[in-house]
């Protein structure tokens, strides 16, 4: 993800904003590293330059 | 009325990949964005859409559940979000939201628990993911913002613009395209004045 991404994306679960961690940055691009909710403190992984940005309870679920 | 069954339309398919609703509703998307607006493409899928859309010089986001369409999309230029629906994105965000959503009928024995039944199956009614999607839209839309849907005569169009209305949209069909079992349209919610 590009880091201006952050403009536009929250926290799925009560929209506030969310602070990002870096492990891994290429050029301009966020390869891996962490988005934190600033108000509920919940974490979403970013892996392969994807955020995960699914509530908790979505993200090992099954499809459909 | 007959048509394929889910289970002869996949394969080993995890995407969705771009069939003639993509196209359809990429067309009507390219002609409506304006390069610099803001545009999410939820449920992206195989990218197709946004990245068709992101030529015009408009700045695309896609989203999908799916985390092998998210790589897929990503492979394909495409700046990705996994998320569900506009869940993730800010309050007023996007000048336009796209969504070509699964929206065949499929009765509950019919259903099968894998990501390509996820990208075709509306349940039941054929709404199951589109009801959600028109109640929470809104949210994101800039004040002046659209929303371009792509459904099916399957779907239930008059159910489509009923629960859009309720959400304080106006439906008006922008394009279509007849298939034996189906004709495929394109809807644009503007929000009503009042």
């Amino acid at each position: 993800m590009k880091e201006d991404l952050m403009d536009i994306i929250c926290c799925p679960l009560d929209k506030h904003d969310l602070d990002l961690e870096v492990d891994e940055r290429d050029d301009g691009e966020i390869l891996s590293g962490t988005l934190v909710c600033t108000e509920c403190g919940e974490s979403y992984p970013i892996e392969d330059g994807i955020p995960n940005l699914l509530p908790p309870d979505m993200r090992d679920e099954a499809p459909a | 009325m007959t048509r394929p069954d889910l289970a002869d339309r996949r394969g080993v398919e995890t995407v969705y990949g771009a069939a003639e609703d993509s196209i359809l509703l990429a067309d009507a998307a390219v002609d409506d964005v304006s390069p610099e607006e803001r545009v999410l493409d939820v449920g992206t899928g195989s990218g197709y859409v946004a990245a068709r859309v992101a030529e015009t010089g408009a700045e695309v986001v896609g989203t999908d559940v799916n985390p092998h369409a998210c790589l897929k999309a990503r492979d394909e230029g495409v700046e990705v979000v996994r998320g569900n629906l506009a869940d993730p994105f800010r309050d007023g965000a996007f000048d336009v939201v796209l969504f070509n959503p699964p929206y065949l009928p499929t009765p509950p024995e019919k259903e099968w628990d894998d990501w390509m039944e996820h990208a075709l199956s509306g349940g039941d009614d054929g709404r199951r993911v589109i009801d959600p999607f028109l109640d929470t839209v809104g949210r994101v839309l800039a004040p002046d913002g659209e929303v371009l849907l792509l459904i099916s005569t399957l779907t239930g169009v008059e159910e489509v613009r009923d629960r859009a209305g309720s959400n304080g949209f106006d439906a008006t069909v922008v394009t279509e395209d007849s298939h034996p079992y189906e004709t495929l349209l394109v809807v644009r919610l503007t929000r009503r004045d009042d």
